[in-house]
């Protein structure tokens, strides 16, 4: 799914494009608070502000590390159902195998670099389409949850220490928020200010184009998933103690919410173009619309309409100067021939 | 990128400055004329079931003048009824009551819920007890189990083979009736044998095809147990293409209207429910109730508008048992 | 777009053998033929080893009656799995079949139950699903927006409006409505020979057909197909509006056998018909695949859940399964290609 070969004239028309589309999606951002803000009387409070935070963490974390792997012009279907396999696994050593909860937690991040090695393997190093391979892992990985639980067991009663990660606040911000801030940190400084993120684009762009100029190409897209695989394990973490709970099916859906705001961010799904911080405004641009849309008093399926229709249009507005500018005259801004 | 990241920032500080920093106390009880608002919450919405409880719902709303929300969510991820939950604790509601899919899991946003001064009532399916003050109770899990393990006996002559489809593998209640009626047809019925679970994923047609496949992988099946209500309609169309009518009953917990054909065809021979209106009524007639003080936590016993009187065991208020729609009175409802 | 092409190479869209090789030596020739088929040649191989076991293991698999419903039932998702093939074979995708799925099952028992006749029904809802199709196309061919997220969003869109309209309520079909009105068996024998007459007649067209040949080539490099006088964005249309069509049709398929329509049903479709694709040998990279790969493939998924219950299998190993053959399939996919390209 790597994108056509570009020029360095359609570079800097992609550089503006991306740099109005994230500004538009800050203002949609900007819009949705105040809109809410006016309809719902607790809609602007820091309470409030902190729970959009606490439940959009999990799925954040998914949103976070899904970027570089669309970057390189992959994606990953299996992240939430490596959320729910982590999650019980966790539980699983913790209750049965009696471990600590601390060395449950790290064997629990081992296990994830290993699932998403397997997605690494195959993707990288067999140079199989990640989309059927992680749809394979999407199944495999939930299909094991099931099996190892029998779709009846869950975990719980974990101790209060462990459950204040996901339900106590920490130094004024709610504890997880600072595991995501830091994540997010160290995704955005891998992507935008070292070499293996720039890798990471120049694959997308091109893989054999990288190839040829040296980049360690498979070494790359592996990193990435693997990557994968352990921040999906830690959001199983997070996501058990905020729930208190670890089962099965934890995490249904998440992976479509994943891509829905990498996509809404300003990445594009063919990889090459994209930013870890327009990821960050996708996530709050939903979970923002999810929180105001309780507080409206509208019902569910009106969040799921609207941010499918927010994704549209964001899509629409991206290609809508290409569009614009093919109508006003193919001969005024055709790029030199390649 | 400078002028991205200074524009960042000045809409960061817009969104904080117009926070408002100090929020106040959630709870508000009803008086001063002030509308009480009552959250109501189903398992999962687009569920029939739900439907027919928030129509009883309504109907107390209206008769108690109380502002009613609905709301639940669309997907299965067990997170997100705890998400609704803390959100509407951020809102302010009054009361919550929420028909909860994991127990574990809904309690710590009950919990929450509660220290904010918010009421919560659970019904259909319970919280953990210190998460909640008291529970709308149609039927015990074990009265369900029990009622429908004691109807199979009926029919099958407490001898043979039966299988139970349910809705998935994950979900809570349905593992919770499963537990007891494996336990009651331990206890009271060794001559009987479950002899397979199959998950219909809540999809009508999945439940005819998994139907189907048992009756053929079981040849000596005598009846299946279908314990959610989709999977009631569509065990009865396999028996009925099989052209085993009769030969193989169909049981199970689903709505007089989506069954009513297959009862009167005898295809269905019993549908286990509870007047989900009135579990709905109910509910709303507690919740108001314990938001203005009508309800005390230790009562015996309590009015319950045109229920009228209800006991009220510890701190679950019981509608009462589990009623078996059949031939002779399935007419009567229309839910 | 009606014209034939003479069957030189191009057997399912793969590259054409050297002609070196077209000298009448028939063992050679087989060879090739099996070389190109291999991938539909092995899992119809897994199919049939799955068969064997249940054939020695559980007889009662092949019961007559539960079969035939069984195969029945796998009718529509032939349907779909057929034209999500042809989707991906265009290098597109569309995940949203499921919920106009669903959208066209309920509005064909809304039309049903206020009285249209049944043929008007039938094609009115083919027609919305080919509306619903049309809307994917226009967005993913007019304004290049990238298929995956497309369809995405119409998914969730579509499915979250109508659980909105009809919070999980059944609609009840008029009598006359079950098996089109024939007998069950008929009916039965009926949509499995629509089925199969579809995707005869589109395995036909894909390879014999200006129309089909043509989605290889924009699937296979759409530049190339534009440069050759081909118009991709129009075929890509075409495309989304034709699978939109046989999602209405799989849908009307689907309504008949039993007399109420859920509205949920559909969940799931486009996991089983793009898995089923994939495990016969459509490359999501566009211009390879044949349907009859694809029919082996929702043959073989369609079994895995009927085998664990006459196998009395625990139910909950089923996922893990699927996951793991699709898995299998493409790791095999991968490791010829590596072989052939070493």
């Amino acid at each position: 799914m790597a994108a056509s070969e570009n020029t360095t004239p359609r570079r800097h028309a992609i550089g503006e494009v991306l740099f109005r589309h994230e500004t538009i999606l800050l203002l949609v951002l900007i819009a949705e608070w105040f809109y809410f803000n006016s309809v719902g009387r607790r809609f602007g409070t820091l309470d409030n502000t902190f729970e959009i935070m606490r439940h959009s963490a999990e799925i954040g974390l998914l949103a976070l590390v899904m970027t570089p792997i669309i970057l390189t012009g992959g994606i990953d279907l299996s992240v939430g159902s490596l959320l729910g396999l982590c999650a019980i696994l966790f539980g699983k050593l913790w209750r049965d195998a009696g471990m600590a909860l601390p060395l449950a937690a790290g064997c629990t991040l081992l296990i994830g670099a290993l699932a998403g090695g397997l997605n690494a393997v195959l993707i990288a190093r067999l140079r199989l389409p990640a989309l059927i391979v992680t749809l394979g892992t999407y199944s495999l990985f939930r299909g094991l949850a099931e099996a190892i639980t029998r779709g009846v067991d869950t975990f719980t009663n974990f101790p209060d220490s462990f459950l204040a990660l996901g339900q106590q606040h920490f130094a004024g911000l709610p504890t997880q928020v600072w595991f995501f801030l830091v994540v997010t940190v160290v995704i955005w400084l891998l992507v935008h200010r070292t070499t293996f993120g720039r890798s990471l684009r120049a694959i997308g762009f091109s893989p054999e184009g990288a190839r040829y100029a040296g980049l360690p190409v498979e070494r790359r897209i592996a990193q990435a998933y693997i990557l994968a695989g352990v921040v999906s394990a830690l959001a199983a973490i997070i996501y058990t103690a905020r729930l208190g709970q670890a089962k099965a099916d934890a995490g249904t859906g998440y992976e479509l919410f994943a891509i829905t705001a990498v996509v809404l961010g300003g990445t594009s799904i063919f990889g090459g173009v994209g930013t870890v911080h327009g990821t960050l405004f996708g996530v709050a641009a939903i979970a923002v619309l999810d929180n105001g849309l309780v507080h409206a008093r509208q019902p569910r399926e009106m969040a799921g309409m609207l941010t499918g229709v927010l994704l549209l249009a964001a899509l629409g507005a991206g290609a809508l100067p290409k569009l614009l500018a093919k109508l006003r005259g193919p001969r005024h801004s055709s790029a030199p021939p390649s | 990128m400078k002028r991205f990241l200074s524009l960042a920032l000045c809409a960061s500080l817009a969104i904080l400055s117009a926070c408002n920093k100090s929020p106040e106390s959630s709870a508000s009880n009803g008086s001063g004329g002030k509308k009480l608002t009552i959250a109501l919450m189903p398992k999962s919405k687009g569920n029939a079931y739900f439907i027919s409880c928030k129509a009883g719902a309504d109907e107390a709303a209206k008769e108690l003048n109380v502002d009613l929300l609905f709301d639940g969510p669309t997907d299965p991820d067990p997170a997100k009824q705890n998400e609704i939950i803390e959100t509407w604790t951020t809102l302010g509601v009054d009361v919550i009551a929420a028909a909860c899919e994991n127990k574990e899991g809904i309690s710590t946003a009950l919990k929450k819920a509660r220290s904010k001064g918010i009421k919560v009532v659970t019904y259909d399916s319970d919280a953990n007890p210190d998460a909640r003050d008291f529970f709308v109770n149609q039927a015990t899990p074990e009265g369900i189990a029990e009622t429908l393990m004691d109807e199979a006996a009926r029919l099958t002559d407490s001898e043979g083979e039966f299988a139970i489809i349910t809705a998935s593998l994950t979900a809570a209640n349905m593992n919770e009736w499963r537990k007891h009626i494996e336990a009651r047809l331990a206890e009271k019925y060794p001559k009987m044998k479950l002899v397979d679970t199959k998950p219909c994923d809540d999809l009508k047609d999945k439940a005819q095809a998994e139907a189907t496949n048992l009756m053929s992988a079981y040849p000596n099946l005598k009846l299946i147990m279908a314990i959610c209500s989709p999977a009631v309609p569509g065990a009865a169309e396999a028996v009925k293409q099989a052209g085993k009518t009769g030969a193989v009953k169909v049981i199970g917990l689903g709505l007089p209207s989506e069954n009513r054909k297959y009862v009167h065809e005898g295809v269905t021979q019993s549908v286990v429910l509870w007047k989900t209106k009135d579990l709905g009524y109910l509910t709303i007639h507690a919740a108001a109730d314990l938001a203005n003080g009508q309800l005390k936590p230790g009562a015996k016993e309590y009015n319950a508008g045109r229920l009228g009187n209800l006991k009220v065991e510890g701190d679950s208020i019981v509608l009462g048992k589990p009623f078996i729609f059949n031939k002779d009175n399935i007419d009567q409802f229309d839910f | 777009m009606l014209r034939r092409f003479s069957r030189t190479g191009f057997q399912g869209g793969r590259a054409p053998p050297h002609s070196k090789t077209q000298a009448p030596n028939l063992l050679l020739r087989d060879f090739d033929l099996m070389q190109k088929y291999s991938r539909e040649i092995s899992v119809a191989i897994v199919l049939a080893l799955l068969l064997l076991v249940m054939a020695i293991a559980a007889p009662a698999f092949y019961e007559p009656q539960p079969l035939l419903s069984r195969l029945a039932r796998e009718a529509p998702t032939l349907i779909v799995a057929c034209g999500v093939a042809l989707v991906m074979v265009a290098r597109e995708i569309d995940i949203s079949i499921g919920s106009i799925f669903a959208l066209c099952g309920v509005c064909a028992g809304l039309l049903a139950g206020s009285g249209w006749p049944l043929i008007a029904v039938c094609g009115v809802v083919v027609l919305i699903g080919a509306v619903l199709g049309a809307m994917n196309g226009a967005l993913v061919a007019g304004l290049r927006l990238p298929s995956i997220v497309v369809t995405l969003a119409t998914m969730v869109i579509l499915r979250e409006g109508l659980r909105w309209k009809q919070q999980g309520a059944f609609i009840n079909l008029p009598d006359a409505w079950q098996w089109f009105g024939l007998s069950q068996r008929g009916g039965q024998w009926t949509l499995i020979a629509c089925a199969l007459i579809l995707l005869a007649v589109l395995a036909w067209v894909s390879r014999n057909l200006a129309a089909g040949r043509f989605l290889y080539a924009v699937g296979s490099n759409a530049e190339a197909a534009r440069l050759a006088g081909l118009r991709p964005r129009w075929i890509t249309l075409a495309v989304f509006v034709f699978m939109g069509a046989l999602a209405g049709l799989a849908a009307l398929l689907n309504v008949v056998q039993s007399p109420q329509v859920d509205p949920k049903s559909g969940t799931g479709l486009e996991l089983k018909a793009i898995a089923a694709a994939v495990v016969g040998g459509v490359a999501v990279s566009g211009g390879r695949g044949n349907l009859w790969g694809v029919f082996v493939g929702v043959l073989l998924l369609a079994c895995i859940n009927p085998a664990l219950t006459y196998l009395h299998v625990e139910a909950y190993w089923e996922k893990a399964i699927q996951g793991a053959i699709i898995l299998l399939a493409v790791i095999f996919d991968g490791l010829r290609n590596r072989r052939s390209t070493n």
